[in-house]
């Protein structure tokens, strides 16, 4: 399945630099576009399509190597000033570079890419044989030739070094002396075959094979299947990973100093010298794993400016597809984010800045109208506050309006009239998070897979994360996504059955309070408590749990979803804990997370508040199940 | 001349991948001992630092190109008999020229194969007997 037999390895390698690069140089054509005439800018951009071009040639990507180097020559162009940068030129730029990230794509797919657009090499093509070039016209007014086929292509350099050096090799450069017309003659002599050669291997274009050469699919069908796949290696700073080997050296002689206590206690040593050192060696090994601990989870700890990279140039291509001008302002990029979740939180993230860029800022005219500046800002950032990452992503549009957001809604029966009525700013701005609120169908546009933003609220949440909205007409929308450091330990709350505890994750605790019976009313049928005027139903845990009731519940929890807020009864409580999670693979029983060991060894389950409640919703009423336990 | 296994290399490129690349040509033909910069003044620190034989360099690279770092190779007397084989990504007249006239020992295409890389220094070798 394979193209790259042997070269696995290499093509990761590449890849993954490659698309940094690319990265790079996305955010850089956005800067030139303010400053067309930056030089290094220029020069930069053209170093990164020829690097891109250098590495694909070892990994014979024949289409990359060609897309790479007319876009390289075209900026080879621009640097020296030959041609400038018009807004028609910067949308082939922009075209060419997305074909150079579809065809990473497809070599992510171990597949060598499809030809290029026909369209964009011809426009390549056509800017650098002076403009005139349309599409049907043959490519061959290239004047420069590409020679991809090295052994044949090459000048003999021993000819052409006796040529211009007078064949002293360690000779210094003194002979700075202009080339003589005989001289560049040889050189001529030599290095015209070049052309010949490649030429004439392939006569119908000199710039390769051309897109019926190739047997499968369509080129567009293939791209479609393009799926980002997931990068299995990290990039880890050294200094972090000699960290982790000191530790492990720490903790190998601490462990030698505990092997060696041991063999005294077992035999019948126990004074005070003997138990002290015991004591500290514990004392020591306790800092040093949790040392450990920080340091093996700082090396899964990534920059999110990787991902924020390719963001100003997705605001850019929609900003313009839509007649807006929106500038993209990134901030925090060095805040450092676990890699898994900087990966699941791409899509979300897409989808927030496209909205905002779509719906939240205005059109330039009505801007002005309003007496705002033409251009808009949209904000992204990441900041670390306490052991929580904050995403922000604020534009200053038109704001959202909670009426409006109601009346939708209402409308698309998502909600009834009354409850629209109950429900204050904040929930109105949330129910733009419903399933089914999101108008517009993006479906094609948004990477394909038609996120809406009940789907930005799952992903984040599936991260242990919340999203939260601000917004104010007139001014604009803000989204707050506050994440934990890391997946790795989940903060929760140990609550308890009887004697069996359970934990649950904290993210959803907004707090603990006690439940007098005689405060409960029944509404509508079903057992609710009424806290600060929200009325919220009352869930006994052990009906969740399918247990038998032994007693009223003292304590209720009160937890927020993303679909519901609800009082869970639990018997007490058992404090807070950071568990370290370990799944449980073979056997998962619904409703579970995982598991984790108490300090005194003990086994709790952690729970998957979602999973229980969607078993519940199967039996659709709540409150006829809280009636049928007898608490009396 | 027959190539010493142990001659130290230094292989110059900015692009991790392409190091790694000429270093596994390299190891192909036998040469292991080989250290990387990752561009030309990196490159010139390390080889004033001494030890090195042989010098393969890319030509595009930021902060000091492979053109600049060969003129400043062959400017300092006490590197400037090092072998210097260009690595570039096509056979342009005026490249060749100036890499010529600035004292290269050789130049090589992007992209090549072992083959091609011995065959240059083998060439190369053989001048270095020759002087």
């Amino acid at each position: 399945m394979s193209d790259f037999g042997g070269m696995e390895d290499l093509l990761q390698d590449f890849l993954q630099e490659a698309n940094d690069l690319l990265s790079d140089v996305d955010n850089k054509l956005v800067e030139l576009e303010k400053m067309p005439d930056d030089r290094a800018l220029l020069n930069d951009i053209f170093r990164g399509f020829h690097t891109v071009k250098g590495g694909a040639g070892f990994l014979n990507a024949t289409e990359l190597v060609t897309l790479c180097h007319l876009t390289e020559n075209l900026f080879d162009r621009l640097r020296v000033g030959e041609i400038d940068l018009t807004a028609e030129l910067m949308d082939v730029i922009m075209d060419a570079t997305k074909g150079v990230r579809e065809m990473f794509g497809e070599l992510g797919q171990m597949v060598q890419p499809q030809p290029a657009d026909p369209a964009v090499i011809a426009a390549l093509q056509g800017v650098l044989s002076g403009n005139a070039v349309k599409l049907d016209q043959p490519a061959a007014a290239q004047s420069e030739s590409l020679a991809p086929t090295p052994a044949s292509g090459e000048p003999d350099w021993s000819v052409l070094h006796a040529a211009v050096t007078g064949a002293e090799v360690s000779a210094p450069v003194s002979s700075s002396e202009v080339i003589t017309k005989a001289e560049s003659a040889i050189v001529e002599a030599v290095v015209t075959p070049t052309a010949v050669v490649s030429q004439s291997a392939a006569p119908a274009s000199p710039f390769g094979r051309r897109g019926t050469d190739r047997p499968g699919g369509s080129p567009t069908s293939a791209r479609r299947a393009e799926e980002r796949g997931r990068e299995n290696t990290i990039r880890v700073d050294t200094s972090r990973l000699d960290q982790v080997l000191n530790l492990s050296g720490e903790i190998g002689l601490t462990k030698n100093r505990l092997t060696s206590l041991r063999a005294d206690i077992l035999a019948g040593k126990s004074d005070a010298e003997t138990l002290h050192a015991l004591d500290q060696a514990v004392s020591q090994l306790d800092l040093l794993v949790s040392d450990l601990q920080n340091s093996v989870m700082k090396t899964r700890m990534q920059p999110i400016g990787r991902l924020f990279q390719k963001y100003p140039r997705i605001a850019r291509d929609l900003a313009r597809q839509l007649g807006k001008d929106v500038e993209l302002v990134l901030a925090g990029e060095e805040t450092e984010v676990d890699k898994t979740m900087i990966e699941d939180l791409a899509d979300p993230l897409i989808h927030l800045i496209r909205n905002a860029v779509d719906h939240g800022v205005e059109m330039p005219e009505e801007r002005q109208a309003a007496g705002k500046p033409a251009k808009s800002l949209v904000r992204l950032e990441a900041r670390q506050e306490g052991d929580h990452i904050v995403l922000i992503i604020a534009d200053d549009g038109k704001g959202m309006s909670a009426e409006r957001i109601r009346a939708k809604a209402t409308e698309k029966g998502l909600i009834s009239e009354e409850e629209a009525n109950t429900l204050d700013e904040r929930q109105s701005l949330n129910l733009i998070f419903l399933p089914g609120f999101s108008t517009k169908t993006q479906v094609s546009d948004v990477s394909g897979r038609g996120v809406g933003m009940d789907v930005v609220k799952t992903n984040i949440q599936k991260l242990n994360g919340s999203i939260e909205i601000r917004s104010e007409p007139g001014k604009g929308s803000v989204f707050i996504i506050s994440l934990p450091l890391t997946l790795a330990i989940l903060p929760v709350l140990l609550v308890l059955l009887g004697d069996q505890p359970f934990a649950l994750p904290l993210s959803m605790v907004r707090e603990i309070l006690p439940i007098e019976q005689s405060r409960i009313q029944e509404v509508g049928g079903k057992e609710t408590l009424v806290v600060r005027g929200e009325v919220l139903p009352v869930i006994p845990l052990a009906r969740l749990l399918g247990w038998p009731p032994v007693r009223y519940p003292e304590y209720g929890v009160f937890m927020q979803t993303a679909e519901r807020s609800f009082i869970l009864a639990v018997d007490s409580f058992a404090g807070r804990d950071d568990a370290v999670i370990k799944s449980l693979e073979d056997f998962r029983p619904k409703g579970v997370a995982g598991v984790t060991t108490l300090s005194n060894g003990q086994i709790v389950l952690i729970l998957d508040m979602k999973e229980l409640l969607s078993d519940l919703g199967q039996h659709s009423d709540i409150g006829s199940g809280i009636r049928a336990l007898d608490f009396a | 001349m027959a190539a010493d296994p142990k001659m130290r290399f230094l292989v110059v490129d900015d692009f991790s991948t392409m190091r790694r690349i000429v270093r596994n040509l390299l190891k192909e033909l036998g040469f292991t001992n080989v250290d990387e910069a990752e561009d030309g003044a990196i490159a010139l620190q390390k080889l004033q630092a001494g030890g090195f034989e042989f010098v393969v360099t890319d030509w595009n690279m930021p902060n000091m190109d492979g053109l600049t770092l060969l003129q400043a190779i062959r400017a300092t007397p006490n590197l400037k008999h090092l072998p210097v084989l260009m690595i570039t990504a096509e056979a342009k007249k005026e490249n060749i020229i100036a890499a010529a006239q600035s004292g290269a020992s050789g130049y090589i295409v992007k992209p090549f194969t072992a083959g091609t890389l011995s065959e240059k220094l083998n060439k190369i070798f053989e001048k270095m007997g020759q002087a």
